[in-house]
C-alpha cells in the first residue's frame, strides 16, 4: 500500500513534466499540423490529444522495430498509420494497448502517454489499460460462442453490470450487424461470413465503450464489399471515437481518416499530418514516392 | 534424326523415366501393412474363437442361426450400402449405442455396489448443494472480498464433505435404496436430460416433457420391476443409463426423418437371436458352450475352468479407473496448463522449461515395470499405504499416464488459435479469464480424447500390478479402495500360468476379448468424441 502512494505521485510529476515538454515544443511541425487539422476541418472544434508517443523505440530481440517516434493522436478523429510491409505500423498500434507485452522479446523505451499517462510506468495495469482501448485484429477471430456470447465476452470479463441483451443489441446495431443476425444471436459466431465476422468482432470491441479503437488491418482479409462496409462503419465510428487504423490501403486512408501518419522502412515515423496534406502535397520526398507508388 | 524429333516422338521412345524402384518400394509397403493387419486379424480371429467355441455346436444349430441372423443381418447391412448410406450410419449407432449404453450401466450398477453406495453419493450431493448455496450467498452478501471469496471456495466444500456425509449416514431412519437413488440420480439425470431436449429444440415444453417421461419411467420400477424380475433399482439404472440415451436418439432419427429405416437393423438382429434361440431349442440342437457368457462376467474367479468368473477384476479395473480419473487426470492436465500458458518461454527459466518437457516426453517411454517399483517405494513402502490395493494400484498405474495425460493434454491447448488468446487479451481480459473461458473450452475436446486414450494405456496394464502386490486370485470383489484387488490383466496373468489348459485357452481368452471390447470401446469413443467437436473451419 505504502509503495503505491509512494510510486503514485512520482508518475504524476512524469507525466506532469511530459506536458511542460510538450508545450515547450509548440514550434514542431506536428503541433502546428494540429491547428491545421482545426483549420481545414472547417468544425473549429478543439482538438484534444489522447495518445502521444515521445522518444518511443520498440525492440524484438536486438531487432529495431520503431525509431524514436513522435506523435499525437487527436480525440474522436479517425488516424491512419500507412507505410510499407515491415515497417513498425502494427508494432506502434500494438504499443498503444501494450499488446506488445505478450511478446517475450520485444522491449520498449521512451513514453507512450494515454489521457496523459504514461502506460508503460509501472502502477499501470495493462489489463485495465486495455479495457479502456478496444482492438480489431486483422483477420477475423471471433470466438467459438455464440453471437451473443461474443459481444457480451468483454461485458462479462470487464464485470460490468447492466442490461446485456440491451447493450448486446446497441452494439451489433452500432456495428452494422444487427439486421443480419438479430433471429439467430443463439448460433455460432464462426458461422457467418468474413465480413459478417469482422463486423462481430468490432461490435465486440465497441460494447464495453471504450475510449479508443485500435483497427489493425480490419479490411485485408474482406472483399470489396464487405471493405466498403466496414469503411463507412469506421467514419460514423469516429463520431463518438478516437480511433487509430492500421492500413495497407492507402486509398482507404485518404478515404477515411483524417490524419495520416507514414512510416517508413526502419520504423521511423516519416511525416505525420492532416490526411489531405500528405496525399496532395507531402513534406518529405520519400513519403512523395511511398504515396505514388515509386516504392514499395 | 532432328526430323524424328521434331514429328513428335519424344514420347513413348526407350528413354522412358524408370519407375521400377518406386513400384518396389511401394509394394513393400503395401506387403508391410498387409502383413500387420493380417497378423492382428488372425490373433484375434483365434482369441475369439477360444472364447465363444461356435464350432462346438451342433451343425443344425449353426445352420439354423445362419439363417436366421448372419443371413438376414448381412442383406441389411448390404441394403444400407448399396441404397441407404445414411441409414446405415443409423443402423450403426442404433446398434451400436444401445449395447454402450447397457456396458455404462453396468459400470455404474458396479461404482454402486462397490464403490460409493447410493447413501454416501446422495450425501455427497447434499453437501455439495450446501456448499454450493453458501459460496453463492457469500458472493452475493460480500462482492468485493476477493481473498475471502478464494478462502470460502475452498474451504466450505472441503468443510461440507467433512461433515455432512457423517451426520447424513448416522441419522437413524434412511430411505430405501430406491428412493434414495431415484433422488440423488434419477433426478439430477432427468435435469440434465430436461435441459438438454431444451437446448437441442428451443423449447420449454418438450423439455419439461422429456424430463417428466425420464422421472415417470425410472419411478414406475417400483411397480412393474418386481413383475419382470429385477430389483427396482436396477430397472431405475436400465431406464436413466439405457432407455432414456436410446430412446433420445430414435425421437431424434424418426423427427429428422433421414436414414430412418436404419433403425430396424437393432430390431433385425435381435428378433434373428430370438427366432434362433426359439427354433434351436423346439428342434433340439445343442448350442455351443462359450467360455464367454453371462456366468463369466458375474462369477468369482474358482477352481474349476467351468464356473471360472471375472467379475472381481472387473470391478477392480473400474475402482483403479476412478482413482486415475481423480488423481492424475487433474494434475496432468493442470501440469500441461500451466505448461502452455504460464511457464516462462525464454531466458534461464525458459531453457529449464524446455529440460522438463523433454524429459516428460522421456517418462512416457519409461517401461511400466520400472513405474510399478517407484508406486512400491513411493506409496507402500515410503507411504505406508497397504500392498496390493486399488488405491495404490490407481496410483501407480496414474504416474505411468501422467506424462501421456500431460503431452496429449499440452498437444491440445497449443492448437488453440493464438488469435483467440489475442482477442481476448485485447478485450481487457486477464490470463485467468482467457484461460477459463476461451483456452479450456476450446482445448477440451482434444483433452478429453488424450485422455480416454490414456486410460485405455492403463487398464491393461500388468507389470506395475504385479510389483505392488495385487494379489493372483480375488474371490470377493473389493468394496473399499483400501481393499486387495486385482484388474483384468492381472487376472488374465494368472490363468496363462495355470496347469488346466481349459484355464490357458478357454478362460484366458474370454478374459482378453472382455478386456479387448472395453478397450475397443474406450477408443471409440476418443474418436467419436474428436469427430464431434473438430473445429468447424
Amino acid at each position: 500500500m505504502t509503495q503505491d502512494s509512494m510510486t503514485n505521485p512520482d508518475s504524476r510529476t512524469d507525466s506532469q513534466s511530459t506536458d511542460l515538454e510538450r508545450s515547450n515544443q509548440t514550434s514542431d511541425p506536428l503541433v502546428d499540423s494540429s491547428i491545421d487539422t482545426g483549420q481545414s476541418g472547417g468544425s473549429g472544434g478543439e482538438t484534444r490529444t489522447v495518445i502521444e508517443s515521445r522518444d518511443l523505440d520498440v525492440f524484438y530481440d536486438e531487432t529495431q522495430a520503431l525509431q524514436s517516434v513522435d506523435i499525437e493522436i487527436p480525440a474522436e478523429k479517425v488516424t491512419a498509420i500507412i507505410g510499407p510491409s515491415g515497417c513498425g505500423k502494427s508494432t506502434f498500434l500494438r504499443c498503444i494497448n501494450r499488446m506488445n507485452d505478450l511478446v517475450d522479446a520485444a522491449r520498449i523505451e521512451g513514453a507512450l502517454n494515454f489521457e496523459g499517462k504514461n502506460v508503460y510506468d509501472d502502477d499501470v495495469d495493462p489489463v485495465v489499460l486495455r479495457r479502456k482501448i478496444g482492438m480489431v485484429f486483422q483477420s477475423p477471430n471471433p470466438f467459438p460462442k455464440s453471437i451473443y456470447d461474443n459481444v457480451a465476452y468483454g461485458l462479462n470479463v470487464q464485470g460490468i453490470e447492466g442490461d446485456y441483451d440491451a447493450i448486446v443489441e446497441k452494439a451489433l446495431r452500432r456495428a452494422a450487424l444487427w439486421d443480419e443476425v438479430k433471429d439467430q444471436l443463439d448460433s455460432s459466431g464462426l458461422d457467418l461470413s468474413g465480413g459478417q465476422q469482422q463486423r462481430l468482432c468490432i461490435a465486440r470491441a465497441i460494447a464495453p465503450d471504450p475510449d479508443v479503437l485500435l483497427m489493425d488491418e480490419p479490411a485485408s482479409a474482406l472483399d470489396p464489399v464487405a471493405t466498403s462496409k466496414i469503411e463507412d462503419l469506421i467514419e460514423e465510428l469516429s463520431e463518438e471515437y478516437t480511433v487509430v487504423i492500421v492500413t495497407h490501403n492507402m486509398q482507404q486512408a485518404a478515404r477515411i481518416s483524417d490524419k495520416t501518419a507514414v512510416f517508413l522502412t526502419g520504423g521511423e515515423l516519416a511525416e505525420f499530418d492532416n490526411t489531405d496534406k500528405i496525399f496532395e502535397n507531402p513534406e518529405s520526398q520519400r513519403v512523395e514516392d511511398y504515396i505514388t507508388g515509386k516504392f514499395g | 534424326m532432328a526430323t524424328d524429333q521434331q514429328t513428335g516422338t519424344w514420347y513413348g521412345t526407350g528413354e522412358a523415366v524408370s519407375r521400377v524402384r518406386g513400384q518396389a518400394f511401394k509394394t513393400l509397403c503395401l506387403s508391410a501393412t498387409l502383413l500387420a493387419l493380417l497378423s492382428v486379424f488372425v490373433l484375434l480371429l483365434y482369441v475369439a474363437n477360444d472364447a465363444f467355441q461356435p464350432l462346438s455346436a451342433d451343425t443344425g444349430w449353426l445352420l439354423v442361426t445362419i439363417g436366421t441372423v448372419v443371413v438376414p443381418s448381412l442383406a441389411a447391412v448390404g441394403y444400407y450400402y448399396t441404397r441407404d448410406t445414411r441409414a446405415g450410419e443409423t443402423a450403426t449407432i442404433a446398434l451400436g449405442l444401445p449395447i454402450v449404453s447397457l456396458l455404462l450401466t453396468g459400470g455404474v450398477f458396479i461404482t454402486f455396489e462397490h464403490v460409493v453406495s447410493v447413501y454416501q453419493w446422495l450425501s455427497i450431493l447434499v453437501s455439495l448443494a450446501v456448499a454450493g448455496g453458501i459460496v453463492y450467498a457469500h458472493s452475493r452478501v460480500r462482492t468485493e472480498a476477493d481473498l475471502e471469496r478464494l478462502v470460502v471456495v475452498v474451504a466450505v466444500p472441503a468443510l461440507a464433505l467433512w461433515f455432512i456425509p457423517k451426520l447424513i449416514l448416522s441419522l437413524p431412519m434412511l430411505p430405501t435404496q430406491s428412493i434414495a437413488l431415484l433422488g440423488s440420480f434419477v433426478v439430477p439425470v432427468a435435469v440434465v436430460v430436461g435441459l438438454f431436449v431444451r437446448r437441442q429444440r428451443e423449447n420449454d415444453r418438450d423439455g419439461v416433457i422429456a424430463a417428466v417421461l425420464t422421472l415417470v419411467g425410472a419411478a414406475a420400477g417400483f411397480g412393474v420391476a418386481p413383475v419382470v424380475g429385477i430389483t427396482p433399482f436396477v430397472w431405475m439404472l436400465l431406464v436413466t443409463v439405457t432407455a432414456v440415451p436410446v430412446s433420445l436418439y430414435v425421437e431424434s432419427v424418426i423427427r429428422r426423418g433421414a436414414g430412418v429405416s436404419g433403425l430396424a437393423f437393432p430390431l433385425i438382429v435381435v428378433g434373428g437371436i430370438v427366432a434362433s434361440a426359439v427354433l434351436t431349442d423346439t428342434l433340439g440342437f445343442a448350442g455351443p458352450t462359450p467360455w464367454l457368457d453371462w456366468g463369466f462376467l458375474t462369477n468369482v474367479p474358482s477352481r474349476t475352468p467351468e464356473d471360472a468368473g471375472f467379475y472381481p477384476p472387473l470391478v477392480g479395473s473400474v475402482m483403479m479407473l476412478l482413482i486415475i480419473i481423480i488423481s492424475a487426470f487433474p494434475v496432468g492436465v493442470g501440469a500441461a496448463l500451466y505448461l502452455e500458458e504460464y511457464a516462462p518461454q525464454r531466458g534461464r527459466w525458459g531453457r529449464l522449461v524446455d529440460l522438463i518437457e523433454v524429459n516428460i516426453g522421456n517418462l512416457a517411454g519409461v517401461p511400466s515395470v520400472v513405474y510399478g517399483v517407484l508406486g512400491l517405494a513411493l506409496f507402500i513402502r515410503a507411504g505406508g499405504l497397504g500392498s496390493g490395493t486399488a488405491l495404490v494400484g490407481g496410483f501407480t498405474v496414474g504416474l505411468l499416464i501422467l506424462p501421456i495425460v500431460i503431452i496429449s493434454s499440452q498437444e491440445a491447448i497449443s492448437a488453440v488459435p493464438d488469435s483467440m488468446r489475442q482477442a481476448s487479451y485485447g478485450m481487457g481480459a486477464t490470463k485467468w479469464q482467457t484461460t477459463r473461458n476461451v483456452v479450456l473450452p476450446e482445448a477440451l475436446p482434444g483433452i478429453m480424447t488424450g485422455n480416454i486414450l490414456a486410460m485405455g494405456r492403463a487398464i491393461g496394464e500388468t507389470a506395475p500390478l504385479l510389483i505392488i502386490g495385487a494379489p493372483a486370485v480375488v474371490r470377493i470383489a473389493p468394496n473399499s479402495f483400501t481393499n486387495k484387488f486385482s484388474a483384468m490383466p492381472r487376472q488374465i496373468y494368472t490363468w496363462s500360468g495355470e496347469i488346466d489348459a481349459a484355464f490357458r485357452h478357454g478362460v484366458l481368452a474370454a478374459g482378453v476379448v472382455t478386456l479387448l471390447v472395453v478397450l475397443l470401446l474406450m477408443n471409440g469413443a476418443a474418436i467419436l468424441i474428436r469427430n464431434k467437436y473438430q473445429r468447424r473451419e
